[in-house]
């Protein structure tokens, strides 16, 4: 026993990596969802419901945003899913670097254990996690939890990043050509090198937020000649392109359900790729003043990042396209991950049409910082992203445990989940259209909407009773599933044609591609 | 392509109109943008949930080893299946950015005939300087049938000043002017909320905007700016 | 756990999982060292229990990053592949100057007048001074290197040591030249441009401290005769990012 939990503690086996990474992501999304319940429970009526004082409130909510997005999408995208898969379905044995690969996951639980450590300190953290000066220079809380929680998980995934663009450009198995990496990798590729860019830039950031809060520096300072604006400028060339770090990965691992469910080759695989991908990348820079639009930016450059946030829309439409139209003529079956994957194609279709109105300067002034814009980035990113993780766990769970999970269970749990998520997102976009803003601990002079919170808090409790369920599923499953075939689902992609769970090394001959090899080629012609 | 051109047809047309000098009501414009977005936006939702709903429906699996029959795209549909959406995509995408530009264009273009009032925010509330010196705080009275200016700074962290009724809001924040304007027309009471995060009491920052027929707020106004002469009048006195 | 027990069964005919406590160690000591330190410090006015956690963490760094660089010199995984690595890490560092450029630039510019009241006179002759050292370790690590491939290892060990020396001299110019200003009362607090200089710098500076511990990290080895190659090619790399750098720092905030 003490060799085995030395194995896995002191790691450096990507496979191992990334279920730690799967562990502690979980546990992250698990307290974050806790927040989000209580804020729920505390908006139940008007005036306080479960806590008097609306500072606990705050910091639920600066909790909730930032463990959830620091915590738990990113980690759960760009650590579980890539170091689990990327070197299977590269043909690799492990990553460039496996003891980086250790440091980053460790880091990482670092992060976490900051994050959660803001429960148990005096004064924590209540800057939310857009941390805007000058309130975050001037609050009594713990500002410097914050900086320093962005700056470890920031560094931990520059280092992921360098490993993974280093690993798929290097270690790619012989006869790999980059015309035959499955999507997720390009998804991952193109969602690292987003972190290489942008990432030390919100570090920055965050670090100048401290340098004025505890050494007196001036960068924000009005009184002494700086400026509060710089902060959002740069925090926002960080957390747009971000959300395409989140997004580029989950629509990858949706790819991959998709194409192995309805045994079909990805549509028009190029334009996915370079028009989609590299698209994306290539627009994620130039779009950030769409969150700055109520706070007085110049005209020249409100104009061109409307019409380039626009244009957002054409490569995010190749990949909506290529999804759909990977289903064309295809022969789906509907297990687990395949109804999450689905679901995810009907929330993001949602989350990204809403997303529309938002990328008017003018419709903005009034929609900005109202429960219209909760509702769009959750439907987009938040639920969109975790369904996919979820749905992504449940398909590789076989691989990863070598034992089956309870299908009647995952698709229960999907299901409320599903009808959780519409009732919760729907009213909320509905209620902000109408006036609702967000970051409100009490809503006394909107009495109107206090039907619209009941119902929103009733969904949640769905939310996350279908999401326990899961995890439920999950727990059982690995400990007393039926054990699992190699390759349960039929897919042709490389990972599955290793032994389940894949031993040290992976393959014990790395896998020769043959030239008509293709990780989508189902159809024999 | 023709919604571009139709795009800038309505352009010139609100051009012609604004030569008018009318004075043209942004919360107006915006909620008919926002209809005219959101039919939009439907129709590409629908369409695109109804092709996935009828590809999930026609092409279940029947029986176990069956396999997808998707051919290879040639070269000529690869090149279309990424140009004609793209196409679309775009087209789609100026015509909305043209309405939207114009929209803007009214919010940004505030009548020189106006009420110009001063606010200064802080930890928790709004106070509005009147052009006449006068002060008040958390209530704005303002006269209808008149477009009001305000222009913003704040003296902590950054808030910001919603209207829902008048469909505006803009960020007031230390070290910065900024400015917003709205055209009430008609009596009545508009509430005003903080719609940036600026401290623990965030959601109890409120005030209201209220318009009263014009001969009201002008005795109102002249009252107040006497009861300010005579204040200061006791000050320097004493 | 499953698949501990399945990976039991094959143990005698697959290879091991492979093991390594550093990164756990370091990132540990990373704790200790940088947030708790710094909250106890500055947040909760803790002197002591600043020290204790820096006494904790940073002994934690060090023998991790030891034990790592230890490990590294024997194993065979990404073999040759740290140098594009490093290229990448490069793009990443180069951002944060970007960004701590882009706020300097923002305030500069935007400003009312310039200097902004508070600000002294800066020295002429030290930066450029600077410069020439910095730009001499560049050629002197290039030289080292250079007689590594010829392979002259007791000649590679003898300039590498005098880069490093020529990092600290650098180093020693700089913290003379912050203790002067502070002396004039030009401290980051006075206004935008103190902020910026002293931000800049710093962080510049940090980065050839960091340059110098990769350094340490090749040199000690070196010493017992151990030299990899891929390494080295790989910290030298670092160093001319660091110099190069050092271009845009000066030329932006000693004679702008």
């Amino acid at each position: 026993m003490g060799k085995t939990l030395k194995e896995w503690i002191f790691t450096t086996d990507h496979k191992r990596v990334g279920v730690l990474y799967l562990i502690g992501s979980l546990a992250a999304f698990g307290v974050a969802g806790v927040m989000a319940l209580l804020m729920r429970w505390e908006l139940t009526t008007i005036g306080p419901t479960l806590t008097e004082n609306p500072s606990t409130y705050n910091v639920w909510l600066y909790a909730h945003g930032a463990v959830m997005i620091l915590g738990f999408q990113i980690p759960a995208l760009t650590g579980f899913f890539a170091n689990y898969c990327i070197p299977l379905m590269i043909g690799a044995k492990d990553v460039a670097f496996p003891r980086l690969n250790a440091f980053s996951v460790w880091l990482f639980y670092v992060g976490i254990i900051l994050a959660i450590l803001t429960f148990f300190i005096p004064d924590p953290p209540d800057v939310m996690w857009t941390a805007y000066p000058p309130y975050s220079t001037i609050t009594s809380g713990n500002t410097a939890f914050y900086t320093f929680t962005v700056l470890i998980l920031g560094f931990a995934s520059i280092l992921g990043g360098v490993n993974f663009l280093t690993t798929v450009a290097y270690m790619r198995a012989p006869g790999m050509t980059w015309n035959k990496l499955n999507i997720f990798v390009w998804c991952t590729l193109a969602a690292f090198v987003l972190q290489l860019i942008f990432v030390p830039v919100l570090g920055t950031a965050v670090t100048l937020i401290s340098f004025d809060k505890y050494l007196g520096t001036s960068f924000f300072d009005p009184a002494k000649g700086g400026d509060v604006l710089i902060y959002q400028n740069l925090f926002w060339f960080y957390s747009h392109p971000a959300v395409y770090v989140i997004f580029l990965p989950f629509i990858g691992v949706v790819y991959e359900i998709v194409a192995t469910f309805a045994r079909n080759r990805v549509f028009n695989y190029k334009m996915v790729v370079y028009g989609g991908i590299f698209g994306i990348v290539g627009l994620s820079g130039v779009v950030w003043v769409h969150h700055l639009y109520v706070t007085g930016m110049a005209d020249w450059i409100r104009i061109g990042q409307m019409v380039t946030t626009l244009l957002i829309s054409v490569p995010v439409g190749f990949t909506v396209i290529g999804l759909v139209g990977t289903l064309y003529k295809g022969a789906i079956s509907f297990e687990t991950p395949m109804l999450y994957a689905l679901g995810v194609i009907f929330l993001f279709l949602i989350g990204g049409l809403t997303g529309i109105p938002l990328a008017l300067t003018s419709l903005t002034l009034h929609l900005s910082d109202t429960y219209y814009v909760v509702g769009h980035f959750h439907y987009v990113m938040a639920v969109a992203g975790t369904f996919a993780i979820f749905g992504g766990v449940y398909y590789w769970f076989p691989k990863i445990t070598g034992r089956m999970y309870s299908e009647t269970l995952g698709k229960l749990g999907f299901w409320i989940t599903f009808a959780g998520t519409n009732i919760v997102f729907w009213i909320m976009m509905d209620i902000g259209v109408k006036g609702m803003p967000r970051r409100y601990y009490d809503y006394a002079h909107f009495p109107q909407f206090e039907n619209a919170h009941q119902w929103m808090t009733f969904g949640a409790a769905l939310i996350g009773v279908g999401f326990a369920l899961a995890v439920i599923n999950w727990i059982v499953g690995a400990a007393r599933g039926a054990k699992a075939a190699d390759n349960p689902w039929g897919s042709q992609s490389l990972e599955w044609t290793t032994q389940t769970p894949p031993p040290p090394g992976n393959w014990k001959e790395v896998p020769a591609i043959r030239e008509e090899w293709d990780p989508y080629a189902y159809a024999r012609p | 392509m023709h919604r571009i051109l139709v795009a800038a047809f309505l352009a010139a047309a609100a051009q012609a109109t604004w030569a008018e000098n009318a004075i043209k009501d942004p919360a107006a414009g915006w909620d008919r943008l926002w209809f005219e977005v959101l039919v939009d936006i439907t129709v590409l939702g629908v369409a695109f949930a109804l092709v996935t709903a009828w590809f999930i429906l026609r092409y279940r699996r029947r029986n176990p080893n069956e396999v997808g029959r998707a051919e290879k795209l040639t070269a000529a549909a690869a090149v279309g299946w990424t140009v004609i959406p793209m196409f679309i995509f775009m087209a789609d995408d100026f015509f909305l950015a043209a309405n939207g530009w114009q929209l803007w264009n009214a919010y940004r273009q505030v009548p020189a005939d106006r009420l110009e009032i001063k606010l200064e925010s802080g930890m928790y509330s709004w106070d509005y300087t009147y052009p006449n010196g006068v002060q008040t705080q958390n209530v704005l009275k303002v006269p209808a049938g008149k477009p009001v200016l305000l222009r913003m700074t704040s003296r902590d962290t950054i808030h910001s000043h919603f209207i829902p009724d008048f469909r505006v809001k803009e960020d007031s924040m230390p070290g910065r002017v900024t400015y917003l304007w709205f055209y009430p027309q008609k009596p009545g009471e508009h509430i005003v909320t903080c719609a940036e995060y600026c401290g623990i009491m965030h959601s109890y920052m409120v005030g209201k905007v209220v318009v009263v027929p014009e001969a009201e707020f002008t005795a109102w106004y002249t009252q107040e700016e006497k009861k300010l002469a005579e204040t200061g009048a006791q000050k320097k006195g004493v | 756990m499953a698949h501990d027990t399945s990976a039991q069964a094959h143990a005698e005919h697959a290879p091991e999982w492979e093991v390594s406590v550093w990164p756990f160690v370091i990132s540990f000591g990373i704790l200790f060292a940088l947030p708790v330190a710094f909250a106890f410090k500055f947040v909760y006015e803790m002197p002591f229990a600043a020290i204790l956690a820096l006494g904790v963490g940073t002994p934690m760094i060090v023998a991790g990053i030891a034990g790592w660089v230890k490990e590294g010199m024997g194993s065979h995984h990404g073999e040759g592949l740290a140098f594009p690595a490093m290229g990448w890490f490069i793009l990443a560092e180069a951002m944060i100057f970007v960004s701590m450029f882009a706020a300097y630039w923002f305030n500069r510019l935007t400003a009312d007048a310039w200097p902004p009241a508070g600000s002294v006179e800066l020295p002429r002759l030290l930066p450029l001074v600077m410069t020439f050292v910095l730009v001499a370790s560049s050629f002197t690590i290039h030289h080292a290197e250079a007689l590594l491939h010829k392979g002259e290892r007791a000649g590679f060990t003898r300039w590498l040591i005098v880069t490093m020396a020529l990092g600290s001299v650098f180093l020693g110019m700089s913290a003379y030249e912050w203790n002067h200003l502070f002396h004039l009362n030009f401290t980051p607090g006075t206004n935008v441009f103190s902020t910026a200089f002293f931000s800049i710098t710093g962080l510049h500076g940090s980065h050839v401290i960091v340059g110098l511990g990769i350094f340490i990290a090749v040199l000690l080895p070196a010493l017992k005769g151990r030299i990899n190659t891929p390494f080295v090619r790989t910290a030298s790399l670092y160093w001319h990012f660091v110099d190069i750098i050092w271009f845009f720092v000066v030329s932006q905030v000693y004679y702008w």
